[in-house]
């Protein structure tokens, strides 16, 4: 979303729908030039970015949405004062950005519209971006290197064909807006339920089938759309169990029945192996599990309002949670850590 | 029956205008109402004090209140923002579209005895300048800016006012009492104050 609160007089110059393919400025006087802070040029025809823009030696704003360009020339890497780059509805792609793209002071870029099938490396140099939107392109993926966008506040992917989230989304710090509509997401990396900072986050759309169980922990979150995924509806039966090792075994009995063991005792990748442990989510087991887990989808009441299929692990088949021995009791049971009301205002489900 | 003749309202403030005559009398003709906004051409420059945008979800900003017979304000839609769906309370709803577009899905009043969510009825894209209606009788809908480049503007009346309606899950048909709030007021951002 860009909002821009309008500037009064000189500092705005407006050239949007005058058919331009060219920017011929003999008509702007010099004082216009260094003065102008906000520059339209939406709706015109330009097919590069016009190289005599670096006469705006103050800009801010650049808005260049609505015409062909397919490439950006180094030119604009001399408007040093330049925060935001609004070029929505071009053709540009992965290719069309100067080498040094990333050494601008951008804090806002909008490129949504365009042909960009795979995140362009220059952006992940962007260091002060808070704002970066690619929605209605090709994207297929998300590089891991996003999480170096450590400024980076509202992230817009949505219409896009995205199959997968990194974990490493999780470690932007300030990520507040996450939109990742209309993609074909599978599943979420149970990571993003660290995102303290996450305040809505934008699902709909996408291929599904549930959630990880650490979703809940996001307490500052405010919107969520699950609409259009093919969330479970019913209890689905275990689907795997590889019986445990040996190994597992051993292990599970050392942790659960606290076996005292100092570093020394053991090789020191046992002693590894053995702070791997993780702790059954079912409260009454208080197992562990190394490798071998079920997966579990249970349906967790969310506010009273919708019931969100959520996946976690438990240490065997035959653990569960109190009210779980028949399939329609799980439906209607409520999860034992239920998120409370105040911690979720709003789920949007279509 | 007498149709009042309605001349083209050329601003927002015509519109308002004509509108609190039409609704000073007991019953509404929804027809006659909803060719009225239609045939208002948005004027951006008229309306966009009002246009005020969230960038998390999608804001309702008062524009007029009718004489307590109507309420008029205009909802703004980021990219992507969507509503969940949702009743109208008894009341009539007109919906115009001053900038952008918005998807409108129809659904049927959830019915228990099918398992298996909700039925759609419809869908549609509506256009600048068009204006849609609905109301209890007719169903439910679901209203979503499905762009990912330009956002949305829509002027919305509803008769009676309400500021109460149910939000429904598609998947199961459960509904849920929500509160609706402004984001401004006539141009003025008035914070919501949660009671928790």
């Amino acid at each position: 979303m860009d909002v821009y609160e309008g500037l009064e007089g000189e500092k705005v110059l407006n050239l949007s729908r005058l058919n331009l393919d060219n920017l011929d400025l003999d008509d702007v006087g010099e004082e216009r030039k260094r003065d102008t802070q906000q520059l339209f040029l939406v709706y015109n025809r330009f097919i590069m970015l016009p190289g005599s823009i670096c006469h705006f030696s103050n800009l801010v704003f650049l808005d260049i949405s609505c015409n062909r360009l397919a490439f950006i020339c180094e030119d604009i890497l001399r408007l040093s004062k330049l925060k935001t780059l609004v070029a929505k509805n071009n053709r540009l792609d992965e290719f069309s950005l100067p080498k040094d793209f990333g050494t601008m002071s951008l804090e806002v870029l909008n490129f949504s519209g365009n042909r960009f099938e795979e995140f362009p490396s220059e952006f992940l140099n962007l260091q002060r971006l808070q704002s970066l939107s690619l929605g209605g392109n090709r994207l297929k993926s998300i590089p891991a290197e996003i999480e170096q966008l450590t400024s980076l506040e509202l992230l817009y992917l949505g219409g896009n064909s995205i199959t997968s989230i990194p974990p490493e989304l999780a470690n932007l710090p300030y990520l507040s807006y996450l939109v990742l509509c209309d993609n074909r997401i599978q599943s979420i990396p149970p990571q993003l339920a660290q995102m303290n900072s996450l305040r809505s986050l934008s699902l709909h759309n996408n291929l599904l089938t549930y959630l990880p169980r650490e979703i809940l922990s996001l307490f500052q979150l405010q919107e969520l759309s699950l609409r259009g995924n093919p969330l479970v509806v019913r209890f689905v039966k275990d689907m795997t169990y590889d019986p445990p090792s040996l190994l597992e075994l051993a292990g599970r009995t050392v942790k659960s029945r606290n076996l005292p063991y100092k570093p020394e005792d053991l090789p020191g990748n046992l002693v590894r192996y053995l702070d791997l442990a993780s702790k059954c989510p079912n409260p009454k087991c208080g197992g562990v599990y190394f490798d071998s887990c079920v997966r579990h989808i249970k349906f967790v009441d969310f506010c009273g309002k919708y019931r969100l299929p959520l996946m976690h692990y438990l240490c065997s088949p035959e653990c569960s949670s109190p009210c779980s021995s028949n399939p329609q009791s799980d439906a209607d049971s409520e999860d034992e850590s239920s998120v409370p009301a105040h911690r979720m205002q709003k789920v949007l489900l279509g | 029956m007498e149709q009042t003749e309605v001349m083209k309202p050329e601003t927002l403030n015509d519109l308002i205008k004509v509108l609190h005559q039409i609704f000073s009398s007991d019953t509404v003709n929804v027809e006659e109402v909803q060719n009225l906004m239609e045939s208002y051409e948005s004027k951006p420059q008229e309306w966009m004090a009002y246009a005020q945008f969230d960038k998390f979800r999608y804001t309702r900003n008062l524009v007029d209140e009718g004489n307590g017979k109507f309420n008029l304000m205009i909802l703004c839609w980021g990219e992507g923002h969507g509503s969940s769906i949702h009743d109208h309370t008894d009341s009539h709803c007109f919906m115009k579209l001053l900038q952008g577009q918005l998807k409108e899905t129809l659904f049927e009043w959830p019915d228990h005895k099918i398992n298996g969510g909700m039925t759609k009825k419809s869908e549609r894209v509506l256009q600048e300048n068009q204006c849609a209606y609905i109301s209890d009788s007719i169903g439910l809908h679901q209203v979503e800016n499905v762009s990912h480049t330009e956002p949305a503007v829509s002027l919305h009346l509803y008769s009676p006012q309400f500021d109460h309606c149910n939000t429904f899950d598609q998947r199961t048909g459960h509904r849920n009492t929500v509160k609706m709030t402004f984001w401004s007021k006539y141009g003025e951002r008035t914070p919501f104050v949660s009671s928790y």
